[in-house]
Order: C-alpha cells, then sequence, then structure tokens
C-alpha cells in the first residue's frame, strides 16, 4: 500500500537555476586518470582534432561530477533515517568539450514512497538539464535518492 | 570501428576486470569536491553509517561502466546510461563489468544497440545494473 510523504509539492516540475561550471582540459585529464579512461578522444588534445573535434571531448558521464555542487531545497519536510542513491541516469546529447561553460536547471520529477519489510521509504527523483555557452543542451541526469523514513 | 553489422543479439561485452582502489577513489572525491572523511574514503565513518566499510561512489561506478561501453563500441557514441545502485560498492575487491546486447535497431542514419550492464562481484553477484543506449554507425565504410 502506498503512503503518502510530506514534501514541497511547490517544487514539482519547477526549473531552478542550479549553477554554472566551467570543463577544463585539467579536469577532464583527472576525470580520466581516476576512472582508468584511456580513450584518446579524452586524453589526447592533437588526437580528438584529428577527429574532428575542436579539443578534448568529456567523458559521456563527466557531468556527473557538477551534480553535488547544485544548489537545491530540501524536499522531504519529515524526519529521515537514512540517505542512499538508488539510481543515475546520464544521457549525453551533445558532445562537451573542455573550455566549455555549462549552465544547469534542475526540477524535482517525482516523490513517490514505497513500504517494505524495513519499513517505508521515499524515492525523490531530480532531473538536470546541462546547456553550453551557445545555449545547446549537452547533456541530461537524472538522480533517485532514497530516504528511509 | 565497429559496426552495427558487427552487432548481434545476445552478444557479450567484455568481462573486464576492475578492482576500485582507495586511492583511486581518493582521487576520484577530490576531483568531484568532496573533500574530508567521508563513507567513500574512510573505514570509520563507513562503519559509523552502517556499511561493511568504505564504498566506491556511484558515479565513479557509472564511470567506469560507460569505459566498458565506449570501449566497446569503438567510434560510437553512448546515448543513455541509467542504472540502479543495488548494492555497496567495496574497495579492494575484484569486480567484473559486463555487458549484454538486448536489443538492435536502426534509427536517423545510425545502428543503435541497446545493453543491459552490470558491475559484478566474482561471484556474479550484481551491485550496480543497468541499461545502455549505444549509437554505431550502420556500415564501417
Amino acid at each position: 500500500m502506498a503512503t503518502q510523504v510530506e514534501f514541497n509539492r511547490s517544487l514539482l516540475g519547477q526549473p531552478l537555476p542550479a549553477g554554472t561550471f566551467t570543463v577544463s582540459k585539467e579536469g577532464i585529464l583527472a576525470f580520466c586518470r581516476a576512472v582508468g579512461e584511456t580513450n584518446p578522444l579524452y586524453t589526447d588534445e592533437e588526437w580528438a582534432r584529428r577527429q574532428g573535434h575542436p579539443t578534448l571531448l568529456a567523458p559521456p558521464t563527466y557531468p556527473n561530477l557538477f551534480i553535488r555542487h547544485l544548489g537545491r531545497p530540501e524536499v522531504l519536510s519529515v524526519p529521515v533515517r537514512q540517505r542512499m542513491h538508488a539510481g543515475q541516469a546520464v544521457e549525453p546529447l551533445r558532445p562537451i568539450y573542455a573550455g566549455d561553460t555549462l549552465s544547469a536547471t534542475t526540477r524535482l520529477k517525482d516523490v513517490y514512497t514505497k513500504t517494505g519489510r524495513t519499513g517505508t521509504m521515499a524515492f525523490i527523483v531530480w532531473e538536470t538539464t546541462f546547456t553550453n555557452q551557445r545555449g545547446e543542451e549537452v547533456a541530461r541526469v537524472r538522480e533517485s535518492f532514497m530516504a528511509r523514513l | 570501428m565497429r559496426s552495427f553489422a558487427d552487432v548481434h543479439l545476445g552478444d557479450t561485452i567484455g568481462p573486464v576486470e576492475h578492482t576500485f582502489t582507495t586511492e583511486g577513489v581518493r582521487a576520484f572525491c577530490t576531483l568531484w569536491g568532496q573533500t574530508g572523511e567521508s563513507r567513500f574514503t574512510s573505514e570509520e565513518v563507513a562503519r559509523r553509517e552502517g556499511l561493511p566499510g568504505p564504498i566506491v561512489p556511484g558515479i565513479m561506478s557509472m564511470a567506469v561502466l560507460s569505459r566498458l561501453l565506449t570501449d566497446w563500441a569503438d567510434g560510437g557514441s553512448l546515448r543513455l546510461l541509467d542504472v540502479i545502485f543495488r548494492q555497496p560498492v567495496p574497495h579492494h575487491q575484484p569486480l567484473r563489468l559486463v555487458g549484454t546486447v538486448t536489443d538492435l535497431r536502426p534509427e536517423g542514419g545510425q545502428g543503435v544497440v541497446e545493453v543491459d550492464v552490470f558491475l559484478e562481484r566474482a561471484d556474479g553477484e550484481r551491485l550496480v545494473t543497468g541499461k545502455a543506449l549505444l549509437a554505431v554507425p550502420l556500415d564501417a565504410g
């Protein structure tokens, strides 16, 4: 049986400007080192140019790095025992290049509850769109968080 | 360069072995702006939060799954990676990155390959599961 959870309903679907982020060559290279990424499109600027790109590309999940820096309001108005990251989706829409400046707009997509053996859990789903300095949408990221109530 | 004609339903991607190290997770956390001790870097903090030990950030697991897919696509591009974090991912444990092709369709002049993707332990226990869409050229020429 579904349980209602108290949350700030005015946030649902509301686009919230959530910050501006610069994509640096050093950041891309550090990301690649940290995750063992060796694709030359992301690690070798000359190679990327020879493939027709203006400079280094960011790996597809690179926008995930910016998510924790988004300014977002608290959603639930009830006490939470534990929070977990339940899932995440990245949808790369266009290449992201070193030197790009990305603007993030985030929206609360959904809040729902499930009740299981360990009690009631609330799931909070946010979707964030990243737009580059030319006004092109370059990536969409959807995150789901689980809160034990 | 992998082309659509090279891909078949049921094809396996990987498996590729991967072990997350505490040093690697620390480097990732620094880059991510997660400074200070946390469930990702500290045994003590992790245990206080009810975890068996420090864990790997979900977005770091996603990054290595993305690497598996784009290495395999060899010139193709990732259109979607959608994952569920089913269990904490531990440090210093040999894990497997693996995918299975579940659907194929031509779309907009490219081939779209749908893949079930997993980060799993050596015993087959799946820690992260997901779906991915890759776009590859219809032919290698």
